[in-house]
Parts: structure tokens; sequence; C-alpha cells
């Protein structure tokens, strides 16, 4: 089997502009867990949820469809503010196996509700404008105007979050809270307020993430779900636990080797060597590309 | 009446992934890898009671050990992880597990009459108990019988310094490790204990169902796996065979009336039980309520409370 080397590296350009959306969803993931040190499993799920409250109210009020990149966000992170208070906020912080329980419920719930609404078919979803027939050539390489215009706005969303959390107020309280619950509280800082607030700024990243998810692939469908969270999963780890800069990079490296494995070895394959690339990571490097050495669970 | 056996088997088969789940969890492991061990149990044992024409002892017996195999080589990478990444792990482990089969074709036999998994078409024809003349209440007493036999173990384990062992190093790592616990051997044990067991189970399902394929190992089922024992408590092995008779008795098939709002419900379950009893539905109140009604229990010591 020949394969041209421009090939390759097109395949590869395509993958990592798709990985932005995993970095984007990592991204949340590492959110809450650097605020709580739980892992909130609904949060793809609420992401895609958003996506979908966004294009049902702006198709149902005949609202111009752009707005459903406005609206789905918003949506997203009053679901993260839903998700906060029946899954984390009443259950004792250190009983972690009852609140990953009950956001693994909520995912479930969550994706549940989409299918009986839907009965369970995928929805086509609003394209973004010029943006996706924007077609740029660079000698013999081309990009995807839509993937390459998700890619630039995940890096403003990078920056946003970057700078809330090491330049604002709430950002302090948010990095006090992850690191000495107990010394935050004897500060004045309401921990409970913060978590919330974390969570609806994560549920709105999210949001958007799950739109432009959806936008690049064209349909919206509840079974974006699952492999959204577990690749989303996996940019965080790979990326350390915690890192922001870590989960956008793992992000674009799951995407990219993605489309490799996909070129190399089919669509039935692909999976398997992106969890086998999480096991390495694993073994050799267990926090991750840039993850601190996590002494606790 | 078949259609009750057909309940009675399915509790079966679902208390032996709960019980799979319940032994990792004593040692604070979550794990959703249960569904790839009883994945590789199912698959191994129908492999060589169709392929090899082996007698369904065996078969389920390597099965078993296959399936505890490579939870022993699970074990040790997840090792190095704790709590929350071992969950990420494991999804991805079970995912490996699913995609592997979702790709294996082993296909023996005439043309036309191929038996063996052929890839995303599934493993059809494990006629293992149709061949051999079994009856459907046979296979009932079968499973049930493994099903008690895991119990018995279990329950027997709480009562031994073994059992001691496991709940210490669920309850603080840091102290069973300074009791001088070797945290690396007692978390390997119990997963490789756990996926025996889900091996055990997993090969029970392909029998009585006759067919599997990758659509039946989803993360879904490893979260019904874990929700059980989480849902029922840990606080004996009778919480976790509650929870499988409340979910898949009651709630699946006894409100069947309900149609796809059922699904809905075991999300909606997992969230509200958490909130309200976050210790799972057999905690100590619950069974200061039994002792308070059933006479012969009073007074009895509850062990490991």
């Amino acid at each position: 089997m020949g394969f041209d080397l421009v090939g390759i590296f097109q395949t590869v350009i395509d993958g990592v502009l798709f990985g932005s959306t995993y970095a984007l969803i990592g991204m949340g993931f590492t959110l809450i867990f650097g605020a709580m040190e739980k892992l909130n499993m609904a949060f793809a799920a609420s992401s895609i949820g958003g996506a979908y409250i966004g294009l049902g109210i702006s198709t149902l009020l005949g609202l111009p469809l752009f707005l459903t990149f406005f609206i789905g966000p918003i949506a997203a992170g009053l679901l993260g503010l839903l998700v906060y208070l029946t899954c984390f906020r009443f259950i004792p912080t250190d009983n972690h196996l009852g609140s990953l329980m009950a956001s693994i419920g909520a995912l479930f719930f969550i994706d549940e509700v989409i299918i009986h609404e839907t009965n369970g078919s995928p929805l086509n979803f609003p394209e973004l404008g010029l943006f996706a027939e924007a077609y740029f050539e660079f000698g013999e390489f081309g990009f995807r105007g839509d993937l390459i215009f998700i890619m630039l706005l995940s890096f403003v969303f990078m920056g946003v979050i970057m700078y809330v959390l090491y330049k604002t107020r709430l950002g302090l309280a948010t990095r006090a809270v992850s690191q000495q619950h107990i010394a935050s509280l004897l500060c004045g800082i309401p921990t409970h307020k913060t978590n919330a607030v974390t969570f609806v700024l994560a549920g709105v990243l999210g949001g958007f993430a799950g739109c432009l998810v959806a936008t690049s692939v064209g349909v919206i469908s509840p079974l974006l779900t699952l492999p959204i969270t577990i690749k989303g999963l996996i940019a965080a780890v790979i990326g350390g636990l915690g890192s922001i800069r870590g989960a956008i990079i793992a992000g674009l490296l799951i995407g990219g080797l993605e489309n490799l494995f996909l070129l190399l070895r089919g669509v039935n394959e692909r999976d398997i060597y992106v969890f086998l690339l999480l096991f390495l990571f694993l073994v050799f490097r267990p926090n991750g590309l840039f993850g601190s050495t996590i002494n606790r669970d | 009446m078949e259609y009750y056996l057909g309940i009675l088997q399915n509790i079966g088969f679902h208390s032996l992934l709960g019980f799979s789940a319940y032994l990792l969890l004593l040692t604070g492991q979550l794990s959703l890898a249960q569904v790839g061990f009883f994945a590789i149990g199912a698959y191994t044992s129908g492999i060589l009671t169709v392929i090899f024409g082996l007698h369904i002892y065996p078969a389920l017996l390597t099965g078993a050990l296959l399936s505890g195999l490579f939870a022993f080589l699970v074990g040790f990478p997840a090792l190095r992880i704790k709590g929350l990444m071992l969950v990420v792990a494991t999804i991805a482990f079970s995912e490996i597990v699913r995609l592997f089969f979702f790709n294996l074709r082993w296909q023996v036999g005439e043309i036309g009459f191929e038996v063996g998994p052929d890839g995303a078409q599934g493993f059809r024809e494990i006629r293992y108990f149709a061949a051999n003349g079994w009856e459907q209440y046979e296979t009932v007493i079968l499973i049930w019988s493994i099903v008690f036999l895991v119990m018995i173990s279990l329950w027997w384990l709480d009562r031994v310094k073994a059992g001691a062992v496991l709940r210490a190093v669920g309850n603080d790592e840091l102290a069973a490790q300074s009791s001088g616990i070797n945290l690396t051997a007692v978390k390997v044990a119990a997963m490789t204990g756990g996926g025996f067991i889900a091996g055990i189970g997993g090969g029970l399902y392909a029998h009585s169902t006759t067919y599997v394929d990758h659509n039946s190992f989803t993360i879904l089922l490893a979260t019904f796996a874990v929700a059980y024992p989480i849902l029922g408590g840990l606080r004996n092995v009778f919480g976790t065979l509650f929870a499988v008779i409340f979910i898949q008795g009651f709630l699946i098939e006894g409100l069947r009336f309900l149609g796809d709002y059922r699904n809905l419900l075991f999300g909606a379950l997992i969230v509200i039980v958490m909130n309200i009893k976050p210790k799972g539905l057999v905690d100590g109140s619950f069974v200061g309520l039994i002792k308070k009604y059933v006479p012969a229990l009073k007074g009895k010591r509850d062990e490991l409370t």
C-alpha cells in the first residue's frame, strides 16, 4: 500500500484541526477537576444537550440559526449548573464514588432525554455561514475553513479561561479552593458558589464545543456524546489532569493521530490505537504531559 | 414460564457482573473494565464450545481464567494511577476489548454453515445448551448455583482476614500501607478476582442467549455493573443482589408499560439515590430496620460496620 507523504500530512492536518473540539471538551473536564478534584462524567452530555437546546429554541422560535451558537452555550452553562446541584453540591465531598456515580447517572439521563425527544434520529445542524465554504490551499495542502475557525475559537477560549483563572478574583478563589479546601473556607471564600461558577464556566465552554462538533460533523445526534466523553477524558488525562494547556495540546495530538490511524488501519480499528496510546501514557507518564504529581485521588 | 425463567437468567448474569465490581469497590477502585472481562469470558467460552467442541464446564472455567489473567495484566498499569484516572483507563480497556471483538473474524466449518465470531455480524449459534438437551430451568439452576457460590465466597470473605484487608485498603490506603499491607498485591488480587467472576458471568451469558456481538458489551453495561454495588451499598453482598433485583426485576421488567421512559428512570434513580443515601440503599439504617422486624437477627453482631 503506497501512501504519499502529502496525503498523510493532509490527513494529520485535518485531524489536528478537528482535534480542537476534543481539546475544548478536555479543557472542561480539566477545569472541573482542577476546581473540585472530581470528574464530572456528565460534562460532554451537558455540552451536547446545550447544543440541542440551542438548536431547538432557535428552530421553534424561528430565530436566525446562527443564534444557536449563542443560545447553545448559555443552555449548556445552565445544564452544567444543574449537574452541579444534582450530582456534586449535596453529596459529601469525601464521597468520591458517590458524585462520580451520580454524574454517570446524569450522563445517561441527559442522553436518554435527548433520544426520547428526538426519537434517536440525528438532526441537521446549521453550518458556520461563510466559514463552511471557505477552503484554503497552501501548495499541495488544503485547510477546511470551518475547522480553522473552530481551532482559532478554541484558542480564544483557552485565552479567556486562562485569563479568568489567573487574573481575576474568581480565578484566584477557584484555585484556592482546589489547592486547599479548608484553608480557603477559613479565608471566607464561598466554596459552593465558586464551584458552581466553575461548573457554569465549564458548561459554557462545553456548549460551544458541542455546537462546534455538531457543525463540523453537519448533524447532531445523541450518538456523539459517548465518543466525545471518552476522547475528551483521554485528552484531559494525557495532557495531565488539571493542566489546561496540556488538555489543548493533547486534544490536538489525539485528533491528528486519530486521523492518521484512520488512514492507515481503517475506521473499525482507529479507536483501538487511540486507547492504546492512553495506556502507554498511563504506564510511562501517569501524570500526563504537563500534570503535576498527584498525591491524592 | 419461559419469560420468568429468562428474567431469572438475566438477574443471574447481572448479579455476577455486580459482584465482580463489588469486589473491586471494596478496595476503593471504581472500575468500568468489568464489561471487558465479561466480554472476554463470553467470547472465549463460546469459541471453546462452538469451535473446539469442549464441554461447558471447562469452557466456562477457561473463559473465567483468561478474563482473570487479563484483569491481572490490566491491574498492574492501572495501579500506577488512582481513583479517577482508573475510571478513564478502565473505560479505555473496555472499549479496546469491544473493538477487538468487533474486528474479530474466526470462522470454521463448511461454506454456508460457518460458525464462530463474524466481526460486526456478531457471534451466532452458541448452542451448547440446546444441542445437549438442556432444559431452560436447568440452565437457570446452573447460573444460580454459580451466583450463590460467588455470594457465599464473598460473604465468607468478609469473615476472614483477607476481607478486612480489602476493606482497610478501601477505607484508607495510607493507613493500610502503614500497617504493612502490600497495596499492589491486594489491588491486583481484587482485580483478578473481579475479572474471574465477570468472566464466568460472560460465559454463562453467551451460552444462555446463544448470540453475542460487540453491542452487548458497551459502556452502559459497565455502568450497570458498578451501579449495582454502589446503589445497593458496600456494607454486604446482599446490597448488590438487592440492587440487581430492583433494577433488572422491577425497573426494567416490572415497569415495562412505561416504554422507553425506563431508560430515563435508570439515570435519574442513580442521581436520586446518591443524593439521599450516598452509602447505598442497604446501609446501616436499613440493616437496623431489618433487625428490628426479624427477631431471629435481633442482637446478632453485625460484622464490619
